[in-house]
């Protein structure tokens, strides 16, 4: 403030009232991507924990696909981000071998893998999450929650998507260590769910388009998608997430996503 | 053995209908030159592991068994009950109850802290490979942290290589001899605790271990030339362990004190990892080890660096390879290791052994001297069932 001594006060309080002015209506455009992220964002309010089979389905240029399979299971923590395990089921070499994340809003999140032949439970650093999800399409970071304070939003345009009218909105990952510059988002406007996602990788590339479908309805509010798709534009590689064995209120409590509880996982 | 046949045999029938799965593995190793006591070039093995797990939510049953016939060295042959053990979780514990393997520690190439369960010295030099124990093992959970306290119901004594195996000390070991300083010999119940809590980026765990050393000092077997006896103390063993996270690099180190085993000692593992994702921008990542080692009983001290580069296929391709480097004896071991999924059943890794031994002797303690001869090629074939 010192070196605004000088000025009168009438004019200091003509340029604090432009400088507020300022700051509002520019979050006024910034904001509307952000609200329309909150509003997507509150589809995963409330749903307390979540238990899915998932099937992921790796596809080459050939066309050639090989398959694994996992479980997955998911707790709702009211004042940060969820708790979740992956546990894998195929194929065979890693069966058991299991992923327990912490998402956190701000923060990087908690990560530890637990390694059955072995019985270790290893902390693992989360920072690197751009590296490919079991040799798949999707990067780790595809596969963690996306907390509406990891990134920061500006709203583009309305577009129709498949017949439905979206928002489309761009966001840009706050952590340093995302694969990704930046996304373009689809969000229908009648329910707020994602529809499709560009991903630009840090050479601002359209790197990976991902896209989801067969959105069902759980318990009348939680959407799920039952399908979700990678496409690398890249290598011309795909990845297919099917869901299967969607259940919601399984009765989870913070015990079930404990390092201890991964030892009991097999 | 007996004793888990017949936790088993009490079991109640309908715990056995879990998930049943196994896996047969084929091992042969390739010598490039006959051993230093005449052992030969070629060694095969074959392992058989079938496993039962059954999750009921709050009791939790597992079984898994493994067997291991060797070619040439009887010592290499193994019945083990690696688990056979039931969790009953409570609302405020959780109690196990069986034949178990426990893992401790945070380091990666050498592994000072974990005790609970005994080493199967012929597989490999990592120590990783472990013989089930008997126990009962009480866990509490709370906010500040995790305690697990164990009563460890007997001891298995550590198998070693017979005198046709190779990788073996240049003395036979008379494991029929083993000696005891516990009256109670391999009966005695031995007692441990560990905690462990993290805090942010901050992991840390203590432990103590009462009871028999899993590792043995060496006696001149009285009835036998050129032969040794384990002898098997009662010792306490502290143990502490630390992991921080700085961004992608982990800190980490454990050390232990233990008394009762000659003089009190310190050893310590200590070192980082990191890891280089989408390594020269492709898909790889590189993976870094680098550790330190200390030990008061011995004058080397020496460091590894181990790499491991991922290729993130959908074989989940791997090379590893790992130095390790004796400053003072001017002594190399290197190890280099490929491994690939083939198809959904099997993996397939190949391995190189190499030791570089300086035949000249500058007075310092030598690690690899009795491996002079034990440079090998190793290919695995593991068929899941």
């Amino acid at each position: 403030m010192k070196g605004l001594s000088h000025l009168k006060n009438k004019q200091f309080t003509a340029l604090v009232m432009a400088m507020i002015l300022a700051s509002i209506t520019g979050n006024l455009f910034a904001n509307k991507g952000l609200e329309i992220a909150i509003l997507s964002d509150k589809n995963n309010d409330d749903f307390i924990d979540s238990s899915s089979s998932m099937t992921m389905n790796l596809i080459n240029k050939r066309g050639e696909v090989v398959t694994r399979k996992l479980r997955f299971k998911r707790l709702e923590v009211p004042t940060d981000g969820d708790k979740s395990i992956a546990i894998f089921e195929s194929p065979r070499d890693v069966k058991g071998v299991a992923i327990l994340s912490y998402a956190h809003k701000v923060k990087a999140d908690d990560q530890w893998l637990y390694l059955p032949a072995l019985k270790r439970v290893k902390r693992i650093a989360s920072k690197n999450k751009s590296g490919p999800f079991l040799g798949s399409e999707f990067s780790f970071e595809d596969f963690s929650f996306q907390e509406v304070e990891k990134y920061d939003y500006v709203y583009l345009k309305e577009e129709i998507y498949q017949e439905k009218p979206c928002y489309v909105v761009e966001r840009k990952p706050l952590d340093p260590y995302s694969g990704y510059t930046k996304q373009l988002v689809w969000i229908d406007k009648e329910n707020y769910l994602v529809q499709k996602i560009h991903h630009f990788d840090r050479k601002s590339f359209h790197l990976k388009t991902q896209l989801f479908k067969d959105y069902r309805k759980y318990e009348g509010f939680f959407w799920q998608p039952h399908e979700i798709e990678m496409i690398n534009h890249q290598n011309g590689k795909r990845s297919i997430l099917l869901f299967d064995d969607v259940k919601l209120k399984n009765g989870f409590t913070d015990r079930d996503f404990s390092q201890n509880s991964l030892k009991r996982s097999r | 053995m007996l004793k888990g046949l017949l936790v088993m045999s009490i079991l109640p029938a309908q715990l056995v209908v879990g998930e049943m799965i196994g896996e047969l593995s084929f091992d042969n190793r390739y010598f490039f030159n006959v051993g230093l006591q005449e052992q030969e070039k070629n060694h095969s093995s074959f392992s058989f592991s079938p496993e039962i797990f059954k999750d009921d939510s709050n009791r939790i049953f597992h079984f898994k068994a493994k067997l291991r016939r060797d070619s040439e060295d009887s010592g290499r042959n193994l019945n083990d009950i690696q688990e056979l053990y039931l969790i009953n979780i409570f609302e405020d514990k959780e109690i196990k109850f069986g034949v178990s393997k426990e893992f401790w520690g945070v380091t990666e190439t050498s592994h000072r802290v974990d005790i609970v369960n005994q080493t199967d010295f012929t597989e490999g030099f990592d120590g990783e490979e472990k013989l089930g124990q008997p126990m009962i093992k009480i866990s509490f959970e709370r906010p500040w942290g995790l305690l697990d306290i164990y009563a460890l119901l007997g001891f298995r004594e550590r198998n070693f290589s017979g005198i046709k195996g190779r990788l073996r000390s240049p003395l036979s070991i008379n494991e029929k001899n083993s000696l005891y300083s516990s009256s109670s010999k391999n009966k005695r119940v031995d007692f441990a605790f560990r905690w462990s809590n993290y805090y942010d980026n901050l992991d840390i765990a203590i432990s103590h271990f009462s009871g028999t050393s899993r590792e043995p000092r060496f006696l001149p077997s009285p009835n036998k030339i050129n032969a040794l006896v384990p002898l098997y103390e009662v010792i306490d063993q502290t143990g502490l362990e630390i992991q921080y996270l700085l961004d992608s690099l982990v800190i980490k180190g454990e050390v232990i004190s233990r008394s009762g085993h000659g003089a009190r000692f310190t050893a310590a593992t200590y070192g980082f990892e990191y890891t280089q994702v989408g390594f020269l921008q492709t898909r790889m990542d590189l993976g870094w080890v680098v550790e330190f080692n200390h030990d008061d009983r011995l004058e080397s001290s020496p460091f590894v660096l181990g790499t491991r580069f991922s290729f993130n296929d959908i074989y989940d391709s791997q090379i590893l390879s790992g130095f390790i480097i004796n400053d003072r004896s001017k002594e190399l071991g290197f190890l280099l290791e490929a491994s690939r999924r083939i198809g959904e059943c099997c993996l397939l890794s190949l391995e190189g052994v190499y030791f570089d031994d300086t035949d000249e002797d500058n007075g310092k303690q030598k690690l690899f001297q009795a491996f002079m001869e034990d440079d090998f090629l190793r290919a695995e074939f593991i068929y899941y069932l």
